[in-house]
């Protein structure tokens, strides 16, 4: 499948403060790819970056084959996106503010925001500063969607929005994404990953430590091991030689043992302490 | 572009009017006080054009304020200068930095626009209000000589205003550039900066030592009593305005196009 999104050692710094370092993945056209990662691991960064939002001191970004720098103005023509905050500004309308998107974007999305508008139950005779963080969310979604982007970025999108709300919104993701559409949903809510997207990649302290399909990060060779032996009882995650762990447990009087696939929040747990809990 | 100069118009359009309808409302209801001052003001004339440098600084010397021109060119010169330059600073200081300030600047720059379309779009915005604040200004002005019976002074008018206006977009730029160069709106630097221009030209056409040095600051040549009674601005006044309208443009687009914007 073609590279939508290709970014090859990006790093930033703030000052002396880590952004990011030296990180690198691709996300291929026609895909839901789970960008996971703590608060403060460098997902909006790197997010940042590849929008324009601020510079990164090395590294190169290209998205559907435009460099992120040069061609920042054409990229986001076919890029939606939708911030974590959500917030615009508080005395224009619902109304006026999808119509501003969309001018600026020198488009008519009026049928489209109208659908959009409609299945999220978005009132749009309202102003902004009478709405709540849910329905500000929703008008986010309609400017990010009304264009039919090719890319869709969503950065913590699900905060604040209800559960039916969240479903429209996903349901609406999987169309767009039938019909070619490639999405990013930057999220630390694990099972949001696990049931919609395709593949994933796992932020910490500004590196990316591990980029893979969903089903393949759950069954990678780490597993979660459950023992009892010798009178007491261990939780822990192991990765290695199957071999090794039977010989390791061989030397112990095992009581009870349960071996399976980690779930994916062990699988993040165990990425994101680095492991210190692998045997 | 378009989409962005026509959401800062409207969305500026109200303060603008309040900035207006209160500078020029006062210049026309000083206007109108000159009828019934005009016998005190027949008699304070003499003695306010011999105060030496405070005559000077109000421009009292130049002209007698016992005209309705000389009142107009004192009075309402002083309240429409520092109104004009306290509105253009309160305007133009929040124009960038209220987008970082308020959250908004994420959702403006996910648009397909430059920052550099963003300057141009919201600087024509800040200019266009200039013009209007200007206009209506004017206009009330117009009207305050007109319910006199007075003869309107025009082209004395138009270039007094012109050149209110050139003052305005000097202080504006300055503030402009403070704009682009914080995440937070500095409305109180910017005005601050403005009432030191004001006071620098004040102190220079008190100080006799500082006279020379008048030409540096934007008030130099919006002098109502001196554009009123045909005297030339100081000498590289604006070119020295012109200068800092480039530089402080220059510095936005270098400053914001460059710079990380704040989440």
């Amino acid at each position: 499948m073609e590279d939508v999104i290709r970014i090859q050692n990006l790093t930033k710094h703030y000052g002396k403060k880590r952004g990011v370092e030296d990180v690198s993945f691709e996300v291929r056209k026609g895909e839901i790819f789970g960008f996971i990662g703590p608060n403060g691991a460098g997902k909006s960064t790197t997010i940042r970056s590849m929008l324009g939002f601020i510079r990164y001191d090395s590294g190169s970004i290209k998205i559907l084959g435009m460099d992120a720098v040069k061609d920042h103005e054409n990229i986001l023509r076919d890029v939606g996106y939708m911030p974590s905050e959500a917030l615009f500004y508080p005395a224009m309308k619902v109304s006026d503010v999808i119509r501003y998107a969309a001018d600026a974007r020198k488009k008519d999305c009026s049928k489209e925001a109208e659908k959009l508008c409609e299945r999220l139950q978005v009132d749009t005779s309202k102003k902004i500063r009478e709405l709540s963080l849910g329905n500000r969310k929703k008008v986010s979604i309609v400017c990010a969607m009304q264009h039919r982007p090719e890319i869709f970025i969503f950065d913590e999108p699900t905060g604040g929005l209800d559960p039916l709300v969240q479903n429209t919104f996903f349901e609406l993701i999987k169309e767009y994404v039938n019909e070619g559409a490639t999405c990013i949903l930057s999220t630390h809510i694990l099972p949001e990953v696990r049931k919609h997207c395709d593949r994933a990649a796992i932020m910490r302290d500004g590196h990316l430590i591990k980029t893979d399909t969903v089903e393949s990060l759950i069954h990678s060779t780490a597993k979660s091991v459950k023992l009892t032996a010798d009178g007491k009882t261990e939780e822990y995650m192991f990765s290695g030689d199957i071999n090794d762990l039977i010989r390791e447990l061989s030397l112990k009087h095992v009581e009870n043992i349960c071996i399976e696939d980690p779930s994916l929040e062990d699988m993040f747990m165990h990425f994101y302490e680095g492991g210190k809990d692998n045997k | 572009m378009s989409a962005i100069i026509r959401r800062e118009l409207k969305l500026n359009l109200k303060s603008m009017l309040i900035w207006a309808f209160t500078v020029g409302g006062l210049g026309f209801i000083c206007i109108l006080m000159y009828t019934s001052m005009e016998g005190e003001v027949m008699e304070m004339a003499d003695s306010f054009s011999q105060m030496g440098a405070f005559s000077d600084a109000f421009g009292m010397s130049t002209l007698s304020i016992a005209t309705i021109t000389g009142f107009f060119a004192t009075e309402v010169g002083t309240v429409h200068g520092l109104g004009s330059a306290m509105f253009a600073a309160f305007f133009a200081s929040s124009m960038l930095s209220k987008e970082e300030d308020g959250h908004t600047g994420e959702f403006l720059f996910s648009l397909p626009v430059s920052r550099s379309k963003v300057i141009t779009a919201k600087g024509c915005a800040i200019l266009v209000h200039l013009i209007l604040f200007t206009v209506i200004c004017g206009l009330f002005y117009v009207m305050g000589f007109a319910a006199l019976g007075e003869e309107i002074p025009g082209k004395e008018m138009i270039r007094f205003l012109a050149c209110m206006f050139l003052m305005n977009t000097e202080i504006a730029t300055i503030s402009y550039l403070i704009s682009a160069t914080s995440s937070k709106t500095r409305m109180g630097l910017a005005l601050g900066v403005s009432l030191i221009i004001y006071t620098y030209d004040i102190m220079g056409r008190v100080i006799p030592s500082m006279k020379d040095y008048l030409f540096i600051g934007p008030f130099s040549y919006v002098n109502a009593s001196e554009i009123f009674a045909h005297i030339d601005a100081p000498k590289y006044s604006f070119l020295i305005a012109s200068m800092v309208i480039l530089l402080t443009i220059s510095g936005t687009f270098i400053t914001y196009t460059r710079k990380d914007l704040a989440s």
